[in-house]
């Protein structure tokens, strides 16, 4: 064995974790070369000395923003399943509707019924909407984590919601929160203005991995008026190399 | 280690199929040292605890990524890297005032323990944490990924993207590093 094959062999031998015949080799060498034998005893003694080094701990503040975060996650999750809750709720509807008019119900009671209904998801969608909004303009980023979970529970209709959104892709501090925004922008598809709004975000945006989702996101909504945005990105060398990978990618999906 | 590698794999892959809680059980395994990885790059508490947040959060989010065939924790410190360059390059895009510059590179002891605790830790310790804030930054991480995480050497060659052999070279060669600035420390010291 020479020296420079003890190069990588050391630390392992430190640790002692080589086999035994690689073991054997290295004491062998050791047991001739005195510079070498020197070298692993110096080196070795640091390198027991960095376990002694003191750990340090996170504040208690850490565990609480991660259970919040994680909770706020699946209320996210649950909440933007909503499609499939809906078309199971129609199917329902009309199911039992069919089922009234059989049994004899007038249409008019039906249509009371309906109207409360309706009358009852606008105030929960007004509160929703209030929450959404309060939480993101929150100072604690998971706080407007939260905020942006909750935009799945407004309609897709909300403006005000899709500009707070937009608000958070564009300024908010936070990468996490900006990440989230964008994913949340998904049920605000059919809005031109979101779609004109991603393409404007991607060229404000500085964090690669929310560039990355931007580009994701066009991709998902089929834009194919990205295409000289996303050209300029492929062909920026100061842009990020997965960015721009991903940029062209995303050209090959549109074409 | 290898029992808890294939846990730690098996929570991932139930996280990664949509049982998001079992995260939580990652989450009380690794944050702690996942604080310490960071720390020990950037000697900033609140920024290794905001960046603890990030990974937990890219795990969730790109959870379907995950590979069960492959080491969680070279997946998760891959995640790690890239959070902490990724809020590197926010941080240069801040218009920071050279004073606050001034007040970050003259505050790395900030993640360093009290004037007690380091009498009682003893001289030696105290400079060698020196040392180690003085490594170039590619040599801390690997000596904090492979001493202080104790993490294989496959699972780091997979974190950092090159091969096992490069990384027992690398390891030996940030300890003979670390020694250098450790005797011209110490030396300083002397004189």
């Amino acid at each position: 064995m020479t020296c420079e094959e003890m190069e990588s062999r050391m630390a392992e031998y430190w640790g002692r974790t080589l086999d035994p015949q690689q073991q054997s080799e290295v004491e062998a060498h050791l047991a001739v070369c005195e510079t070498c034998r020197a070298g692993a005893q110096r080196l070795g003694s640091l390198w027991r000395d960095l376990a002694r080094l003191p750990t340090p701990e996170p504040g208690p503040g850490v565990r609480e923003r991660f259970y919040e975060t994680l909770a706020a996650y699946r209320d996210g999750a649950a909440a933007a399943r909503p499609a499939l809750k809906w078309v199971w709720q129609i199917a329902a509807g009309v199911a039992l509707a069919l089922a009234g008019v059989g049994a004899g119900y007038s249409l008019r009671s039906s249509q009371t019924v309906n109207a409360e209904v309706a009358q009852l998801r606008a105030e929960v969608g007004n509160m929703r909407q209030l929450v959404a909004l309060s939480l993101l303009q929150q100072q604690s980023a998971s706080e407007r984590l939260r905020g942006v979970s909750w935009t799945y529970r407004v309609e897709p209709s909300d403006t005000e919601v899709l500009a707070a959104l937009l608000t958070a892709v564009n300024h908010d501090p936070n990468v996490n929160v900006r990440l989230a925004a964008v994913d949340a922008l998904h049920p605000f598809a059919a809005s031109p203005v979101t779609r004109d709004a991603v393409i404007q975000a991607l060229r404000k945006q500085a964090a690669p991995i929310v560039q990355v989702a931007l580009i994701d996101l066009l991709v998902d909504l089929k834009e194919t008026e990205a295409a000289p945005e996303l050209q300029r990105v492929v062909s920026d060398n100061s842009a990020d190399a997965d960015v721009r990978q991903r940029a062209q990618w995303a050209l090959e999906k549109l074409q | 280690m290898k029992a808890v590698d294939a846990t730690d794999n098996a929570l991932m892959a139930r996280v990664s199929a949509g049982d998001l809680p079992k995260l939580a059980v990652l989450f009380e395994r690794h944050h702690r040292a996942l604080f310490r990885y960071f720390v020990s790059l950037n000697r900033d508490r609140e920024l290794s605890e905001d960046l603890v947040q990030d990974v937990f959060f890219r795990i969730l989010r790109y959870r379907s990524t995950y590979d069960p065939g492959k080491a969680f924790t070279a997946w998760m410190y891959g995640i790690a890297r890239r959070a902490g360059l990724d809020r590197a390059r926010d941080r240069r895009a801040e218009v920071i005032g050279i004073e606050a510059i001034v007040e970050r590179r003259g505050e790395p002891a900030s993640a360093a323990p009290g004037p007690e605790e380091r009498a009682a830790k003893g001289q030696n310790l105290g400079l060698l944490e020196r040392a180690l804030d003085l490594l170039p930054a590619d040599k801390r991480e690997i000596l904090v990924l492979s001493r202080f995480q104790e993490m294989k050497y496959e699972d780091i060659a997979a974190a950092l993207n090159c091969e096992v052999g490069a990384v027992k070279v690398r390891v030996y060669r940030a300890v003979r590093a670390l020694e250098q600035i450790y005797f011209a420390l110490e030396k300083e010291k002397a004189s």
